[in-house]
């Protein structure tokens, strides 16, 4: 799926998610597409000729034409607070990709599914839920997610708006550390309970993605598997220690 | 490996005053600790933690945790540097100079080199001349506390005048030899002896 | 943090491993020479260590593959894989 060379990105938009989170939309010569939870290698290069390297889920939908990505700016991060703090429209760096076929998800593949977010965990599944509605796929689809508070939900919205298309996607939100005033939705971390009540049985033989930091993405395998589900339609990606590759 | 110089990436690292005399070549000031991983961190009880020196010595020896701590205690401040180009200026580390632990084993003559083998299947190789005379230690405390597992606690080798690979976490045993015998990393196409003031990082640099 | 939090997935060196096979080799399966178990690549467990890679067999923990990229090469040790096995397509085009 596309050549492994190095080619120059270069900034298009750059758009803020919420207040730690931003998605940059890039222009890459001669991108052939890519499937949905695929990924791109990133490399910086300082004048100094200092090099970093990380890679970012994609988070737009297989058109095609831009590469969307959604980065969160980590405190101590290196190269995020680059991506979602210092880059401009007309910056350039570059980019290698698409890769990675094992956590990817199109219509044929079928379901259900379930998806299983934690913070920017959610970008990689945002493509397959793009992907979901502009293919018109009725597979039946839930995505759980949990972010620390209702300002961290990225793509909140549009999230919302998915789920009202009456398409047969539900999504269930699960706030960690504060919720506003009358939140009714689960307020802790997922655990085996909110995975039985929000997913699908074992006997439906769902496929699940779980995306996230480490720790969840274990924590949420190791539950779905004690809870019956195949270990084979169960699959991972995780991002390391901060929730962010 | 030259690349496109994006406009407003610095990265993280900071190179103080006077500091690059003290970075060997390619190397930059990390102010941080990384932790590299290559596999699990092995869970080491104390109870059970033996530290062995043996192979061609007169005297093989095997101390426990309370009789390592009771050995003469001493202290390394200075610099480590990594092969992946990070440099930890000015930091120390504690515990017991390997000088003392092969005193009590008595190398044979035709003792050369030494193989550190650890908890969770790591190893890695040195000559011995290179953890003699005051330049290894094995140690358990690093900036005055107790070395964290992530950084190879209860106790790892220290040798820090070669890049930071053969100051093997998690250590279990050093092994005398006449012979040569590559460990982990060597064998995987780094260099046999790294030496970071002559940037031997790879086989044949 | 420990080494539950550095633990990552096939996927994470799908670039590096595309750069010595030519593959995407997440989508291809490999056997452990310890347990026996099939898995495909993307489903290793991955320790990203600054100096290389290593993945292990999800089932028995077993190394199945070491990678180290340095100075215009790359070396690898399958040692723990009995078996490795391309699909044609997965193979990358130019």
């Amino acid at each position: 799926m596309g050549r492994l060379s190095w080619r120059l990105a270069r900034v298009a938009e750059v758009r803020p998610e919420t207040s730690r989170v931003a998605s940059l939309a890039l222009e890459v010569p001669g991108w052939v597409g890519h499937l949905a939870g695929q990924h791109v290698d990133l490399r910086l290069t300082a004048e100094d000729g200092y090099q970093a390297e990380r890679s970012y889920s994609i988070a737009s939908a297989p058109d095609g034409r831009r590469v969307e990505l959604t980065v969160e700016r980590l405190d101590d991060g290196e190269v995020s607070p680059y991506l979602a703090g210092e880059v401009r429209e007309g910056d350039q760096f570059e980019l290698r990709g698409p890769i990675g076929g094992y956590f990817v998800w199109e219509p044929g593949i079928g379901g259900p599914l379930l998806l299983v977010a934690g913070g920017s965990g959610v970008v990689p599944l945002m493509a397959m839920l793009r992907h979901r509605a502009a293919s018109g796929s009725q597979v039946p689809t839930r995505l759980l997610y949990s972010s620390r508070t209702l300002e961290d939900v990225i793509f909140r919205e549009e999230l919302e708006r998915l789920a009202a298309a009456g398409d047969r996607l539900t999504v269930t939100h699960t706030l960690t550390r504060a919720q506003p005033p009358g939140w009714r939705g689960y307020a802790r971390r997922v655990d085996a309970v909110m995975l039985e009540e929000v997913g699908w049985r074992p006997e439906e033989r769902p496929l699940a993605y779980v995306c996230g930091p480490t720790r969840l993405v274990e924590a949420v395998a190791g539950d779905l598997v004690a809870l019956g589900h195949d270990p084979a339609r169960v699959r991972t990606e995780r991002f390391g220690p901060t929730g962010v590759q | 490996m030259a690349g496109y110089v994006s406009r407003g990436f610095r990265g993280r690292r900071r190179a103080g005053d006077g500091e690059a005399g003290r970075l060997p070549p390619g190397q930059y000031a990390e102010p941080g600790f990384p932790v590299l991983t290559a596999g699990p961190t092995p869970r080491v009880d104390l109870a059970t933690w033996r530290l062995r020196v043996d192979g061609l010595v007169a005297t093989p020896r095997e101390w426990t945790w309370e009789e390592v701590q009771a050995l003469p205690r001493s202290t390394f401040e200075g610099d480590i540097h990594c092969v992946t180009r990070w440099s930890k200026l000015g930091t120390s580390f504690a515990g017991v100079s390997v000088d003392v632990l092969l005193d009590q084993a008595e190398p044979l003559p035709q003792a050369t080199h030494v193989v550190a083998s650890c908890h969770g299947g790591y190893t890695t190789n040195l000559p011995l001349e290179d953890v003699r005379g005051g330049k290894a230690w094995v140690v358990w405390e690093h900036e005055g506390q107790p070395l964290p597992p992530e950084h190879g606690g209860p106790a790892r080798l220290l040798v820090p005048h070669l890049y930071f690979w053969k100051s093997a976490k998690w250590l279990m045993a050093l092994r005398l030899l006449d012979h040569d015998r590559p460990g982990f990393w060597e064998g995987l196409g780094y260099h046999n002896r790294g030496d970071p003031w002559r940037e031997e990082r790879y086989w044949g640099d | 943090m420990d080494e539950a939090d550095l633990r990552l997935d096939g996927n994470h060196v799908a670039g590096l491993l595309a750069e010595v096979f030519q593959f995407d080799m997440t989508v291809e399966w490999s056997g452990c020479a310890a347990c026996g178990a099939r898995n495909q690549l993307g489903a290793l467990q991955v320790y990203a260590h600054g100096m290389g890679a290593v993945m292990c067999c999800p089932g028995c923990g077993q190394t199945q593959l070491r990678v180290a990229r340095g100075g215009g090469r790359w070396w690898l040790d399958l040692r723990g894989m009995a078996w490795l096995q391309l699909d044609e397509g997965a193979r990358l085009p130019d």
